[in-house]
């Protein structure tokens, strides 16, 4: 009994530690002007941890703050607020930092 | 307080204004700009209390031949619609002007108080950038509407953190006050919050715009 609940604790801790990527398509921006609106907005919000813009492929992922998760409801508001619409939200596994080493070696 | 320094210094920097973009940016942000040219110039900043909602100041100043506008208001401005495609942007503007406007010609020196819509529609992809505005201005039983067009391309595509240069020709026309077009051909460049234009007109008069949000 004692076993199962270490687990379920350890389970329960581990899913609440863990940042969250997000990969979201948008629909609207098509320039530099543009994208740092959405860029700033997602900077500001108090669960984002980091935040990479690849303007060639129309996407931006977002990575929570440890413990925090983003929903897509909320992640659609904040880029409606700054003009633009999205198109496809989905989790990946990397970090922000290896997706922007990856597009953005410099 | 970083925001207000930045905004302070654009106000201070820039005395006179030409040009409209995206005329505002996110909720929650203030959007400054200036135009100095020979015989068209101003600057305004603008706060949008919405995505589709801002509200702004702007000074004026619009010569010709023998007329001279000088015009201080307040401005609403609405997006009336944004058509967002993957790889395109549609907008419609309309910006509700009020305000005071000074008309010298000749002899003649006489404040008015004015209201002023501003219809404004605007295409752009990544490489190509088309706009058309039609502002009407009634005022002393004068014409004062300016229409303006302008149109261009990117050379190339860039990378979020670089500059991307545009090639763009401008023209603009106040009833009354000007007997024909002015064409500007006009060089722009956008870096994230930065946008600056150099042109020079047909007459060889220099212009310059500076845009910054905040």
């Amino acid at each position: 009994m004692m076993k199962k609940i270490i687990l379920i604790a350890t389970l329960f801790l581990s899913m609440n530690t863990y940042a969250l990527t997000q990969r979201i398509e948008i629909l609207g921006m098509v320039c530099a002007f543009c994208a740092q609106g959405i860029e700033k907005s997602f900077i500001s919000d108090e669960n984002v941890k980091d935040v990479f813009v690849n303007l060639k492929e129309y996407f931006v992922v977002i990575e929570s703050k440890d413990g925090k998760s983003i929903d897509e409801k909320h992640i659609r508001t904040i880029v409606n607020d700054a003009g633009y619409d999205v198109r496809n939200i989905e989790i990946v596994s990397d970090s922000v930092g290896e997706i922007r080493e990856r597009y953005d070696p410099k | 307080m970083n925001k207000c320094i930045y905004l302070l210094a654009v106000l201070l920097m820039s005395h006179k204004t030409m040009i409209y973009a995206a005329p505002m940016s996110f909720k929650g942000s203030i959007t400054s700009m200036s135009t100095i040219s020979k015989n068209y110039s101003y600057i305004e900043s603008s706060y949008a209390i919405t995505s589709k909602d801002s509200l702004g100041i702007n000074f004026n100043e619009n010569k010709g031949d023998s007329y001279k506008l000088k015009a201080g208001e307040f401005f609403y401005l609405r997006r009336l619609m944004r058509v967002n495609e993957i790889n395109s942007q549609t907008n419609l503007w309309l910006f509700t002007s009020a305000g005071i406007v000074n008309v010298k010609e000749n002899l003649k020196d006489d404040d008015y108080i004015y209201l002023s819509p501003t219809l404004q529609f605007d295409y752009e992809t990544k490489r190509v950038f088309s706009m058309i505005s039609h502002q009407i201005m009634r005022v002393g039983n004068e014409n004062f509407d300016t229409t303006k067009i302008e149109g261009g391309f990117s050379f190339y595509e860039t990378d979020y953190d670089e500059t991307q240069p545009w090639l763009l020709l401008k023209t603009r026309k106040t009833s009354t006050v000007d007997s024909k077009f002015e064409y500007t051909p006009t060089l722009r460049f956008i870096n994230k919050s930065l946008f600056g234009e150099v042109g020079v007109n047909l007459d060889g008069d220099p212009s310059f715009h500076l845009m910054y949000t905040f």
